[in-house]
């Protein structure tokens, strides 16, 4: 462990460490023919593209695009492509950042692959931490980090991006080892967009003030820049100062917002297959909030036809809020099928639905409403669920129409789905003996 | 005298956790029942003892029989340790030609081998380990009985 606590306060930075193309990296963790390949890993129902290796950059890949628009062309240039295998991904994302609380008592996991460390010691001495920390994650798991250090969480992100543009740097980067002169110049060569919080419709904002590069933003007035642009700028421009504005947070006890949302294998082509979905997805959603002992206050439903058909684009979306907070499955669907089916026509093609809840809170604190509770949560009929569940498979029991029949057409795909090697006995990966 | 009964008693496994085994934590003298033999210090936990670093060990299961002779056969499973350093005679997950492939490491002054444990299998020789990608060293094998 590192020992932070007989430093003098002044020491304290901040470190940013993040996996390089996380999903990508963890694909050939169990897979070394795809080193140095063009990976790519597709969304939820293999649709698009949400993460690339450095290679299929350098193929000119963008992130987002329909994975049907490039398959033909992938084979051609050796592009391989990967179902999101999430709990691949999850277990490893857990296992890094066990590895990095032992470098720090404080971690703060701000994605599920960067985390921000608290960290203490001489500009050399931190260099060779950042070397520590990315030796062992190479070491322990096989992937690649990056390490930015800095004053303030905003220069530690500016730090980290210069730790993977400049190989020179071999991952590492303090931007205390630099000469303020050094910095200027690194500042004055990247656009104001590249910092950390700032938007790019904000920065056109910027741009009309004469702010065009990091540097521009650092050096103005920030009196008029909260006039004109509120404390959250003016809180990014301290940061570059390496005045350290916006503090650590531990892991947050209840998430604001739960939500529940898929791409469909095949469209969706009636009110009643909706409901069915509807009817899925609501318990699945309302088991994430009893999982995290949580009830919310609202909710947000949900679907659309797809933006690249022929026909029109149709997206529904509506609200309901409850009249006490809940958990309840069938509350859940109850409202969100009475406000989302009304707008779902029959006849068109919908590829996705979801349930978004909000307002969510711990249960306990809406205790003394007991009065209100509807009849089937008094009578725990969520847990009831997710037992027998647990116990004979997803679609052992259902509500209502979400029904018996298994597994349902809309299902997700995943067909490029590597091996769940860490958290299934039966995909465990092989080691040949040859 | 009436024998003593022995009372059976049978418990359900709860889910979320292995079967396990209870440790005495004193060793049994045959013939003598220690007095200290009803105190147990919980249950054996495998990942305990199995495993020495949780986040960089992995268990990967072979395929072919190049290692029989190591004790490790086809369809067992083995216990990989990624941040152990690789020392001569260890068991090791080597990478070769894109596959995670099961070998004996021997480091020789003059060079370096990667044996199957059966010899209808050739060797592969290198000059230094740096050559190669070991991606783990083997701990345990989990064999099939």
């Amino acid at each position: 462990m590192f020992d932070s606590a007989s430093l003098p306060e002044s020491q304290r930075r901040i470190a940013l460490v993040d996996v390089n193309s996380f999903f990508a990296s963890c694909e050939r963790v169990f897979d070394p023919s795809l080193e140095g390949k063009p990976v790519v890993v597709l969304s939820n129902n293999d649709g698009c593209v949400v993460a690339l290796s450095k290679e299929a950059k350098a193929l000119g890949v963008k992130m987002g695009i329909p994975w049907f628009k490039i398959s033909a062309w992938a084979p051609s240039v050796g592009l391989v492509a990967k179902s999101s295998n999430y709990e691949l991904y999850g277990d490893l994302s857990s296992r890094v950042m066990s590895i990095l609380h032992e470098f720090s008592a404080h971690v703060e996991v701000y994605s599920v692959d960067e985390a921000f460390l608290e960290v203490k010691g001489t500009p050399e001495e931190l260099v060779a931490l950042g070397h520590e920390i990315k030796a062992a994650i190479q070491n322990k798991l096989g992937l690649p980090v990056c390490v930015g250090i800095g004053r303030s969480k905003t220069q530690a992100k500016l730090a980290n991006s210069g730790a993977k543009k400049s190989a020179g740097l071999n991952g590492v980067c303090n931007l205390d080892t630099f000469s303020p002169e050094h910095i200027d110049r690194i500042m004055e060569a990247l656009p104001v967009d590249n910092i950390w919080g700032i938007a790019r419709r904000l920065s056109k904002r910027l741009n009309s003030m004469g702010i065009h590069t990091i540097k521009d933003l650092r050096d103005a007035d920030p009196v008029r820049i909260k006039k004109k642009f509120g404390v959250v700028v003016q809180r990014s421009l301290y940061e570059l100062r390496g005045i350290d504005c916006i503090k650590l947070e531990g892991e947050r006890l209840v998430k604001n917002q739960v939500m529940y949302s898929r791409s469909f294998a095949t469209p969706v082509t009636t009110r009643k297959q909706m409901e069915e979905v509807l009817a899925v997805y609501a318990q699945r959603v309302s088991k994430r909030l009893r999982k995290q002992g949580s009830v919310a206050g609202a909710l947000t439903c949900f679907a659309g036809t797809s933006r690249f058909a022929n026909e029109p684009f149709h997206s529904p979306y509506r609200n309901a809020v409850f009249s006490v907070p809940t958990n309840d499955p069938v509350e859940i669907l109850k409202a969100a099928s009475s406000v989302l089916l009304e707008c779902v026509e029959d006849g068109r093609k919908y590829v996705r639905a979801g349930i978004m809840l909000h307002d969510v809170s711990p249960k306990t604190s809406h205790q003394y409403l007991d009065l209100f509770t509807p009849v089937h949560e008094s009578r725990q009929l969520g847990e009831v669920l997710d037992t027998v569940m647990e116990k004979h498979g997803a679609f052992s029991i259902g509500l209502g129409a979400a029904g018996f029949k298994s597994p349902r057409h809309w299902e997700m795909k995943r067909e490029m789905l590597s091996l769940r090697a860490t958290t299934r006995w039966d995909e465990l990966a092989t080691v040949h003996a040859k | 005298m009436a024998q003593p009964r022995t009372e059976l008693v049978v418990r359900p496994l709860s889910g979320e956790s292995l079967p396990a085994i209870l440790a005495a934590s004193t060793a049994v003298q045959a013939g003598f029942p220690s007095p200290a033999q009803d105190y147990f210090d919980g249950r054996v936990d495998l990942n305990t003892h199995l495993i020495k670093d949780v986040n960089s060990t992995f268990i990967v299961r072979v395929a072919g029989d190049s290692m029989k002779n190591a004790g490790i056969s086809d369809g067992d499973e083995v216990i990989v340790d990624r941040a152990l350093t690789p020392r001569d005679g260890d068991v090791v997950v080597a990478v070769l030609d894109g596959e995670l492939t099961l070998k004996r490491l021997y480091i020789r002054s003059e060079r370096v081998l990667l044996k199957a444990e059966n010899p209808r299998f050739p060797d592969i020789a290198v000059d230094t380990l740096s050559e190669l990608t070991i991606w783990g060293v083997v701990t345990r094998c989990l064999h099939h009985v």
